[in-house]
């Protein structure tokens, strides 16, 4: 055994349980998006590479309107939550930065507490809030809506902090010196400084709101409501085409798209580290 | 006149925290002022205060007789260096140095003229594109300072802008800022905890220590004639010793530093009982041994630090003080022949002796003086 | 700079949607458990708390007192949890370990790595296991021809050949594993990085060899963050319900996420799925506040909140 302990180099052992892992953690992916080309119905056994479980005239996720529809769904509720959550973010992060007084601890804890609730747990709540509180909204797409809110709500906060507190209170002190009211302390140096926060953290609520499970789940209302998520759930003990395959794989480049946005935006504009901290959701 | 400042009865406190107690100041317009002392003295509170980013708990500020206390800060017509520069890293050097001038009625040449000559005047001029971060902290300085000026504000608060700057570009900097101040002709407010760098540059400093002003003078007489011990100490080496004024004797005053008596001609002369007596190092003057008579005190040599141009010659005298003399490295023989051991005779001329009050009972004389590593870095 | 109340007033839309969809969503729960059910089987909440009906709440203790199925679940929750963050630990140190020290100019690349899977659709990675587990994937395949089926056949972890999918335990554990690692490892990583290198270098110029520095060193100071990564993936474990439900064919890998569920989606006893779920919430809450106590007693700062 004495190959595996090098005492110079790299440890061969640490070596090869990291790229055992590597492995593990990446092939099984890997194999389920080389079988969304495969060309025909398995999900098992390899019959040629086609595309047409995607582009294909009939069961591919442009034509299947039942897939068609789980994406567009999915899209939908992913614009929506990024368009309310941001701005509400961004002000209770402003907000919460510069609170002055008591009250601030409080806050801090309501705006943490759920990114440590298990999603059933809200899921359950935000069911019941919706059919025996606001039955007048019920359950489906608006519910869904508010409900991805919700919880994305903290990872805003928590990214735009950061960088608050990395930028510190100096450049609008020194705006106000030279002349500026507190509007202009906002917007000609405030926010062109936390920009970047605000688009990494669109888009990281953008990725959260699309691979979102329990709660969409639990909000949803009929057929109209699937999103993605819900439809690899429901279909995957059954017989399903690679159709599945492959609007999953549209899912992931979606998100990886986005997030590569979001750290080649964060890296640009505030450094590498921070562009590193936020895709390990360093909190 | 333009650019006076005037505090009274400046009070700031934080929760049950004060930082500055009541204080009253007089800065005159056009001059160099600092104001020195230790961290947590007050200081940079104060500046804060006069720059309008605090708001003081009571008194008041007044810039040309118009108390100010209560305007917000960009509507005071002062402008302020900050320690870090605070220069806009989203924007070039020359749109930094533009940031105020928007709020002034100017047409498009004339804020391009304005800037171009803050540039000048700071030597920046080839900068105007760069970026911040692509400047070195002397180069952020100059354009922090020409950011500031181009606003023609009739004051400039500094706080702490060279400390982060090595040895030798500090020094550079301070001759420079000093020919800038006196060029532009408006009153400069400089904060700095360095005694030397107050000492070069000032028209006039205010020593503080906890929240008060302890003196507020020229740069010669707060070394020369310190009015307490605080002051005393933290500019230069200051060879305190605790004596016991016994009464005047012609216009001196004498006091008795163990068994010894020594006159001094300077300070509280006619204070009674326990006070402290100082010297400057360089008033000391070292003589053979055999030199007995008034004014003088034997001790034996210590040690003698070569600092370049002159030797800090630290003797122990016969109460077990140590005194500190500097004796110029002039090529003589007499300075490099004192060697740790030699026996010397300190003479201490009464008109460089200073009599100060002790306000708190005389502390014990212990066998070494507080350390006096001041001279270097305050 | 701007008083008081300009910053608060700025936070409120937050304040109010947190309070609104948060927390009185939970009250909800609350009313709802200490309530009542209608003739429809609907709950009817009981928004009062003078007005709270205990009933269902004690028939659920009951339930979990005289060892009825709700104990069961939870107890086999538990187990579950607590297998799937030893595994994630065995697995997961070793691999921050060597990322944060070892890895030299792999770096970057083994950083992604890690961070990819974070980002892919939960469900997505279930999905490519039941791919790859079918009696007739590729896995099953694998597996069989390694001779690790005939392994875990033999020490009992397999109830039959090829049966991967069909109500194993040991499937539902590997699965929370393969699920939930990437948010215990990424932390911990983080953790281990910022160990300053000089207190190891210390340790060894002192005389001590690799192994004992990194015994009496490194392993101490990367506590916080392996007790931070446990806790960050336990308490979503505990809530986990649609892993046993994908890799599992039978209820009796049912953990009380499933429990839960079924009450809630399924069934028609929300009042007392509500009853149970703040049950859970309750022992989460427990949880949390043991290590909150814990880590500011060693006087060490929690890594996450």
């Amino acid at each position: 055994m004495s190959w595996l302990r090098n005492p110079w180099g790299r440890p061969r052992f640490l070596m090869l349980i990291t790229g055992g892992y590597i492995l593990w953690s990446v092939v099984p992916v890997l194999l389920a998006i080389a079988f969304a080309f495969n060309n025909g119905r398995s999900r098992t056994t390899w019959q040629g590479f086609s595309t047409r479980w995607f582009t294909g005239e009939t069961g591919s996720v442009l034509h299947d309107s039942a897939l068609r529809d789980a994406l567009g769904h999915t899209l939908l509720l992913a614009v929506i939550c990024v368009a309310v959550a941001t701005p509400l973010g961004v002000a209770l992060a402003l907000g919460l930065q510069r609170w002055r007084g008591r009250g601030s601890g409080t806050v801090n804890t309501l705006m943490l507490l759920p990114l440590v609730t298990p999603e059933i747990v809200m899921g359950v709540a935000l069911l019941l809030l919706f059919l025996r509180l606001f039955g007048g909204i019920g359950l489906g797409t608006d519910a869904q809506a508010i409900g991805q809110v919700t919880f994305t709500l903290s990872y805003v906060v928590v990214i735009v902090r950061g960088r608050l507190v990395s930028i510190g209170p100096e450049y609008e002190e020194a705006a106000a010196d030279l002349g500026a009211p507190r509007r202009d302390q906002f917007s000609r140096v405030m926010l062109p400084l936390l920009a970047p926060a605000i688009v990494a953290s669109a888009a990281v609520a953008f990725a959260i709101s699309i691979d979102d499970f329990v709660v969409t789940q639990y909000l949803s209302s009929d057929a109209s409501t699937t999103t993605v998520s819900m439809l690899l759930y429901s279909s995957a003990r059954g017989a399903p085409t690679p159709a599945l395959n492959a609007i999953a794989t549209v899912n992931l480049v979606i998100t990886l798209a986005t997030l590569t946005f979001a750290y080649l935006v964060y890296r640009r504009f505030a450094g590498r580290e921070e562009a590193t901290s936020i895709a390990t959701l360093e909190v | 006149m333009e650019g006076e400042i005037r505090l009274e009865e400046l009070c700031k406190r934080f929760d049950d925290v004060t930082a500055v107690d009541g204080i009253d100041l007089e800065m005159p317009p056009g001059e160099f002022f600092t104001l020195l002392g230790p961290s947590g003295c007050g200081k940079t509170t104060t500046l804060r205060m006069i720059a309008g980013f605090e708001r003081p708990t009571s008194g008041r500020i007044l810039l040309d007789g118009t108390d100010v206390a209560r305007v917000p800060p960009h509507q005071r017509n002062v402008n302020t260096v900050f320690q870090s520069y605070a220069l806009f890293p989203h924007l070039d050097v020359a749109k930094n140095v533009a940031f105020g001038l928007k709020y002034h009625k100017l047409s498009k040449e004339e804020r391009a003229e304005r800037v171009g000559e803050a540039l000048e005047l700071v030597s920046m001029a080839d900068f105007a594109r760069r970026k911040a971060d692509q400047l070195s902290g002397g180069q952020q300085q100059r354009v922090a300072l020409a950011r500031a000026l181009v606003l023609r504000p009739r004051v400039l608060l500094l706080d702490e802008p060279l400390g982060a700057l090595d040895a030798q570009l500090r020094k550079n900097l301070q001759v420079e800022l000093k020919t800038l101040q006196t060029e532009v002709g408006i009153t400069f407010i400089f904060v700095t905890h360095d005694q030397s760098e107050a000492l070069t540059m000032s028209d006039r400093i205010a020593v503080m220590d906890r929240g008060r002003v302890e003196q507020a003078a020229s740069p010669k007489e707060i070394y020369e004639e310190p009015e307490t011990v605080f002051v005393a100490d933290f500019l230069g080496v200051s060879n305190l010793l605790s004596a016991t004024a016994v009464g005047p004797d012609g216009g001196a005053s004498t006091v008795r530093v163990g068994d010894r008596t020594l006159r001094a001609l300077q300070g509280a002369t006619g204070a009674r009982g326990d006070v402290k007596v100082m010297i400057r190092p360089e008033r000391i003057e070292i003589e053979p041994h055999s030199n007995t008579g008034e004014d003088r005190m034997p001790g034996m040599v210590e040690r003698s630090v070569f600092l370049g141009g002159a030797y800090e010659v630290h003797v122990r005298v016969l109460g077990g003080e140590l005194l500190k003399a500097m004796v110029p490295n002039d090529g003589g023989v007499a300075a490099a022949a004192l060697e740790p051991g030699a026996a010397v005779s300190l003479h201490l001329p009464p008109d460089a002796v200073r009599v100060l009050r002790t306000s708190e009972p005389a502390v014990e004389a212990e066998g070494e003086q507080p350390d006096a590593t001041k001279v270097a870095d305050g | 700079m701007g008083s008081r109340w300009t910053w608060r007033l700025v936070a409120l839309p937050g304040v109010v949607w947190l309070s609104v969809f948060f927390l009185l969503a939970f009250y909800v729960v609350l009313a709802v458990a200490f309530g009542n059910q209608d003739t429809l089987s609907q709950p009817v909440p009981h928004w009062n708390p003078l007005d709270w009906n205990v009933g269902y709440v004690l028939d659920t203790l009951k339930n979990f007192w005289h060892g009825g199925p709700f104990l069961k679940v939870s107890l086999r929750t538990v187990e579950f949890v607590a297998i799937a963050v030893a595994l994630s630990l065995l697995i997961g140190y070793p691999v921050a370990y060597f990322a944060a020290r070892h890895a030299g100019r792999w770096k970057g690349a083994i950083l992604l790595a890690l961070i990819v899977p974070l980002w892919i659709n939960y469900l997505m990675r279930m999905l490519a296991w039941i791919n790859l587990l079918a009696p007739d994937g590729i896995g099953s395949d694998v597996l069989h021809g390694l001779g690790i089926e005939k392994l875990f056949l033999t020490l009992g972890l397999l109830d039959e050949p090829g049966g991967w999918l069909n109500g194993q335990p040991t499937t539902v554990i590997l699965a929370l594993v393969y699920g939930y690692i990437p948010f215990f490892i990424l932390p911990l990583f983080v953790a281990i990085d910022r160990i300053d290198r000089r207190h190891i270098e210390a340790a060894r110029d002192l005389g001590a060899s690799a192994r004992s520095a990194f015994f009496r060193v490194t392993l101490p100071l990367s506590l916080p963050g392996i007790l931070a990564g446990c806790v960050l993936i336990a308490l979503p474990m505990f809530g986990d319900y649609y892993t046993a439900d994908l890799v599992s064919a039978s209820t009796q890998t049912n953990m009380i996420g499933n429990q839960i569920d079924e009450l809630m989606r399924q069934g028609s006893e929300k009042v007392t799925g509500a009853a149970l779920t703040l049950f859970l919430s309750l022992f989460l809450l427990g949880l949390m506040f043991y290590y909150l106590r814990t880590t500011r007693r060693a006087g060490t700062t929690a890594q996450t909140t």
